[in-house]
């Protein structure tokens, strides 16, 4: 029997500061000393042979390339020591972030200036200038040295077609279109860049990674549920469709925040789309932070039952700890707060898998993981709570034992 | 006789590259408030620099302060906690501190600095600030204190309608209340009940009524079409939908009420050619007949960059100069 709750790692983790900063300037000592202590708890065993002459070495050839791959070891030995049994690419290391790695790769698309996402965070807003096509691979080249370095299972993080077009603009699509009313318009422009983006850049990103050894691919799409009408979730299934359309891996999807009506909306959906075998999704957020296995305690899981209402048949990546700031009640035995966060405790991560186990009815089809990447947090929280998923799905496969 | 166009911009415009920077910068405690302070204030000195030479004549600071479009409300408030929840602000890539209801809502002492830097502002010219209504303000929020959901509009339409007086002490003639809950609900499974609708009219006249200003009610990110009878039925001067997202061709009304055309797309960063409003403007009130038109964005400018912004703007304000022209 397989084994019950494996864990897993769901997106970027914080990149140290040797990594920010060593990529364009000179690192102090204290930028060693901090890259030195993470390598002596995380057990990465060339310290001394490699990365203390790439770190101390201002320049180099190949220094910048080296410096991407060393982070990524560094990440992936954070996951596998914390004892997560799927460790993706090591926290995305070798990524700006989710957007604009992705659309610094794409011919056609400019990077416009700055939108507010909320306070004083903000994102790089690109437009569709022309029509799109790949300029060159984009995760190919971080996938080869995670193959290589890994010591656990893998997957590939990719942020999805639907959401890279709804966080853009589409300009040159948008341009296109004339006659119809302005809304239809901007409906038509949509599907055309996204059906572009599909063929143009994910798919042959696809085949690059396939080709390459990938046998798992997460696809995020978190701006999936920001949109609940129907015309607009038929194009995201006909995007899905057509992304995974011929290739013979495994995919997921990782879907996080959604807007006021929770998940109903895409449970409706889910089960349209075509080799979609897990759905890895945020609910540890909307959470109480006591403990208890029933509805009363976990209103946060609710919505994993609009997924077996609809018929969905695959697993779920269950969302068990929070990834943002914390600023609640923690009860005794739930875990404690530290700064602005929390560190939940194994018990709580434990009643969060069982009571989605009496939910989804089968312990077989969850996996533990947080509910998002965990990159606002330090990498000692970012660790904290990874101990917490891996001890908390121990308890909760004895608990069914 | 048909009155020419106007332009106005209204609720939270983009900050500037260098703001951008800088707010970040003092987020990571690396900038002190001062230096961020005078960035705020160049950043409003660059739109009403944009509005004067474009040629607006009523101004707005551009709200480069606010984080979200409730915040300056809610911290004027007694009775609602900013909360520590960022939800999603409709089907927008941004998201806005979920308020929680805790108590009774009452106006508290506020400064009407947090809504407006009037200092800034030119004197001889109207100036107008934006506030989302008392129905939508009522929707984005978390209720843990009323019973009855009509006692919530109601003392939330009260409190807007103090918060408009107090601002209105301070200078501010023009209000635009932006409503565009009314208009867009995909989180909500149900449609607006007629019952609800009149409970959102009646909490929006308890907001405006007895006020001694120039109010416009904004829809936004939905089809106006349904409930624009009704808007111009509202004791306000103006009322304005989002032409991007109303089915404005099948409509057939006339109002003495003047008409906001939310005509440049804050969505969307094609920048709108003076023309293409002007001709889009011609057309909607073939359908919309009023005596008096302003041509306004579809929503807040947030959504795009700074620099297409600013064109926009300018766009809009080029097009009110044809418009009169080829009249």
């Amino acid at each position: 029997m397989a084994k019950l709750f494996p864990t897993q790692e769901i997106g970027s983790i914080a990149k140290p500061r040797w990594r920010t900063k060593g990529l364009t300037q000179p690192l102090t000592s204290k930028d060693l000393t901090e890259a030195e202590q993470w390598a002596e708890r995380l057990g990465i065993e060339d310290y001394h042979d490699r990365a203390k002459e790439l770190l101390s070495t201002p320049e180099g050839k190949d220094r910048v390339r080296e410096l991407l791959e060393f982070s990524t070891i560094y990440g992936l030995r954070l996951f596998e020591r914390s004892g997560l049994d799927n460790v993706g690419v090591g926290g995305e290391q070798q990524r700006v972030e989710m957007y604009e790695h992705v659309i610094r790769g794409v011919e056609g698309m400019r990077v416009l200036g700055h939108v507010q996402s909320f306070d004083y965070k903000y994102f790089n807003k690109a437009v569709a200038e022309s029509k799109i096509r790949r300029k060159h691979p984009i995760y190919l080249e971080e996938f080869l040295d995670v193959k290589e370095n890994a010591k656990s299972e893998i997957k590939v993080p990719i942020t999805g077609p639907y959401t890279l077009v709804d966080w853009s603009f589409g300009g040159y699509y948008s341009g296109l279109k004339t006659g119809s009313s302005l809304k239809r318009q901007k409906q038509e422009a949509k599907r055309e860049f996204l059906l572009d983006f599909v063929e143009q850049v994910i798919r042959p990103e696809l085949r690059d990674l396939v080709d390459a050894g990938a046998s798992w691919i997460q696809i995020d799409e978190p701006a999936i549920t920001t949109h609940p009408e129907p015309a607009d979730m038929e194009l995201f299934v006909e995007a899905w469709n057509e992304t995974v359309r011929g290739f013979s891996c495994k995919f997921s999807d990782h879907t996080c925040y959604p807007s006021e009506i929770g998940y109903k909306v895409l449970a409706q959906y889910a089960p349209k789309l075509d080799k979609c075998s897990q759905l890895a999704l945020e609910f540890a957020n909307r959470d109480s932070t006591s403990l208890g296995v029933d509805a009363e305690h976990r209103e946060g899981y609710r919505d994993l039952e609009y997924f077996i209402q609809n018929g969905y048949e695959g697993e779920f990546g269950v969302g068990v700890v929070h990834v943002h700031d914390f600023s609640g009640h923690v009860p005794t035995g739930s875990g404690k707060a530290v700064d602005r966060n929390i560190i939940e405790s194994p018990e709580l991560v434990r009643d969060r898998l069982l009571y989605a186990t009496k939910v989804v009815g089968d312990p077989g089809k969850i996996w533990a993981n947080p509910d998002c990447g965990l990159r606002t947090r330090t990498w000692d929280v970012t660790y904290s709570k990874l101990d917490s998923v891996v001890k908390g799905a121990e308890l909760a496969r004895r608990t069914l034992s | 006789m048909k009155m020419p166009p106007t332009a106005q911009l209204g609720g939270i415009y983009p900050r500037s590259e260098q703001l951008v920077e800088l707010t970040r910068s003092y987020d990571r405690g690396k900038t002190d408030r001062a230096s961020l302070e005078e960035r705020f204030e160049q950043d409003t000195r660059d739109l009403v620099r944009l509005q004067k030479e474009s040629g607006f004549e009523t101004f707005s600071d551009g709200a480069f302060e606010w984080q979200d479009q409730l915040r300056p409300v809610v911290e004027s408030l007694e009775g609602v906690a900013t909360g520590t929840r960022y939800s999603r602000w409709f089907d927008t890539n941004t998201f806005y501190k979920k308020p929680a209801i805790t108590g009774k809502i009452a106006v508290s002492k506020f400064d009407p600095k947090q809504f407006l830097r009037a200092e800034l502002l030119p004197k001889s010219k109207p100036w107008k600030v934006t506030l989302v209504g008392p129905y939508t303000f009522s929707e984005l929020v978390e209720n843990l204190h009323y019973e009855a959901r009509s006692d919530l509009l109601s003392d939330i339409g009260h409190a807007e309608h103090l918060i408009i007086q107090r601002l209105k002490e301070a200078g501010v003639s023009h209000f635009q209340i932006s409503e565009p809950c009314l208009v867009y609900r995909p989180h909500r499974e149900e449609a607006l009940t007629s019952k609800e609708l009149d409970s959102a009219l009646t909490a929006l006249r308890r907001a405006v009524e007895g006020s001694n200003a120039s109010f416009s009610v904004q829809t936004y990110f939905g089809d106006a079409a349904a409930v624009l009878p009704d808007l111009l039925r509202l004791p306000v001067e103006t009322v304005g939908f989002d032409l991007f997202e109303t089915d404005w061709s099948q409509l057939k009304i006339e109002t003495e009420k003047k008409l906001a055309l939310g005509i440049v797309d804050a969505r969307e960063s094609n920048v709108e050619a003076p023309k293409w409003i002007a001709e889009t403007a011609t057309r909607a009130s073939k359908h919309i007949v009023s005596d008096s038109t302003v041509l306004v964005p579809n929503s807040d400018l947030k959504f795009v960059p700074r620099r297409v912004a600013d064109a926009k703007a300018r766009s809009l304000a080029d097009a009110t100069r044809l418009v009169k022209e080829e009249n």
